[in-house]
């Protein structure tokens, strides 16, 4: 049989719930960031959730209870996707402005996740601009949400982070071992010994 | 070219290591409009083939939380023929103020794990101190001495000779992928 050339990563999980404790009235879109060896198989690139109002009681949670579900393939782990997360609400004039912007990297090891991620917005550079995106409703936003994502060319943003995010992820991971890519540490009680390492007898031909 | 490395990697057998997480946030410091300078040194076996090495993150400064937030993005590939002189990730963790001054609030480093997973660090920092005429002066204007050489960040020789005050503490996400590490037998 063939050795595998490449490895799949299956993600379902949900965008459970975030907290903002300044706003209200928000909607969340999502996108996954991911390098040239991968590649998405199934499920959703991007996608909009509903909009929400806050709880009324004193924990005052956005719930959106969105699925995510993405299957991946790839060569190699470089470039391993992530979940770029940008919330919007409604500003006192009923324009649409960011709210914050959140990333995560699909965790590495197969199971269940739950991660908090902060929610940060881009800050206006003077006091005069804060006034006028405010009246105008045009906050400083990211052209391209997915910068977030990498981590050239962060070192002159300033931003205010006004919010978390919580995301559970399922990860299943596809022929990983086969390409020899190990995730969890060697079990040192039962080790496995491939064929060929110095001092072990080959293992039987296969017919 | 990715390919082709793969394929010669695979028939040559070199491990390979990737690291694949985020510099989450600081916290602990006295103000919260912080950045972080990142670099990571490695022996000499060891070589990056795909990823950056340094960089610094964006400048938060939160609302109403009591931590500052970078979610700064690492993925690197390493490939190496030993294990001596693992990578290790060093901080330089900054203040920046109203005016656009910056200061210097730490230092940290932190040896990048070992066995493959999901692991959550916390990274001490420190700072140099000077004389106590230098601390009431740091006080009121700002500033601070800074090491003249920063491979002390990482590095333990001719450490007895600075004296250093702790500070907060920088918080990371990683992951690690080890690869072809148990055809050479090394458990991890």
């Amino acid at each position: 049989m063939a050795a595998p050339s490449v490895f799949l990563l299956m993600v379902s999980g949900q965008i459970e719930s975030a907290e903002f404790p300044e706003f209200d009235d928000i909607y969340c879109k999502y996108c996954f960031s991911y390098g040239l060896d991968w590649a998405i198989t199934s499920g959703l690139d991007e996608s909009i959730t509903q909009i929400t109002k806050k709880s009324r009681d004193q924990y005052q949670r956005f719930v959106w209870n969105f699925p995510i579900d993405a299957t991946f393939k790839s060569t190699s782990p470089s470039g391993w996707p992530q979940l770029v997360v940008y919330a919007y609400g409604l500003d006192a004039f009923g324009t649409d402005v960011v709210r914050g912007y959140g990333v995560c990297h699909i965790p590495i090891t197969p199971g269940r996740h739950r991660l908090r991620i902060p929610m940060f917005v881009p800050e206006s550079s003077s006091l005069l601009q804060k006034l006028t995106a405010w009246f105008l409703g045009r906050r400083p936003e990211y052209v391209n949400p997915r910068v977030v994502a990498q981590g050239e060319g962060r070192e002159v943003t300033r931003v205010r982070t006004q919010g978390f995010l919580s995301v559970s992820f399922n990860v299943i991971m596809k022929d990983m071992k086969k390409l020899g890519y190990d995730i969890l540490p060697s079990d040192v009680q039962n080790p496995t010994i491939p064929a060929g390492v110095a001092g072990t007898e080959k293992p039987a031909q296969a017919s | 070219m990715k390919q082709c490395f793969n394929l010669i990697s695979q028939l040559v057998k070199m491990a390979e290591v990737h690291v694949i997480g985020q510099i989450v946030g600081a916290s602990g410091f006295p103000d919260h409009s912080l950045f972080c300078k990142w670099g990571i040194h490695s022996g000499g076996g060891w070589k990056i083939l795909s990823g950056l090495r340094e960089g610094q993150t964006q400048v938060d400064n939160p609302q109403s939380q009591d931590a500052a937030y970078f979610a700064h993005p690492i993925d690197i590939h390493f490939a190496t023929k030993g294990i001596q002189g693992w990578p290790r990730m060093h901080f330089q963790v900054w203040h920046q103020d109203a005016f656009g001054r910056n200061e210097l609030y730490g230092y940290g480093f932190v040896h990048l794990p070992t066995s493959p997973g999901q692991h959550e660090i916390d990274c001490p920092t420190w700072r140099p101190t000077g004389t106590f005429m230098e601390s009431v002066s740091q006080f009121f204007l700002g500033g601070g001495p800074h090491l003249k050489n920063p491979d002390l960040i990482y590095s333990g020789a001719d450490r007895y000779k600075l004296q250093t005050i702790a500070m907060g503490k920088i918080h990371l996400r990683i992951g690690i992928i080890l690869r072809n590490f148990d055809k050479f037998g090394i458990e991890c």
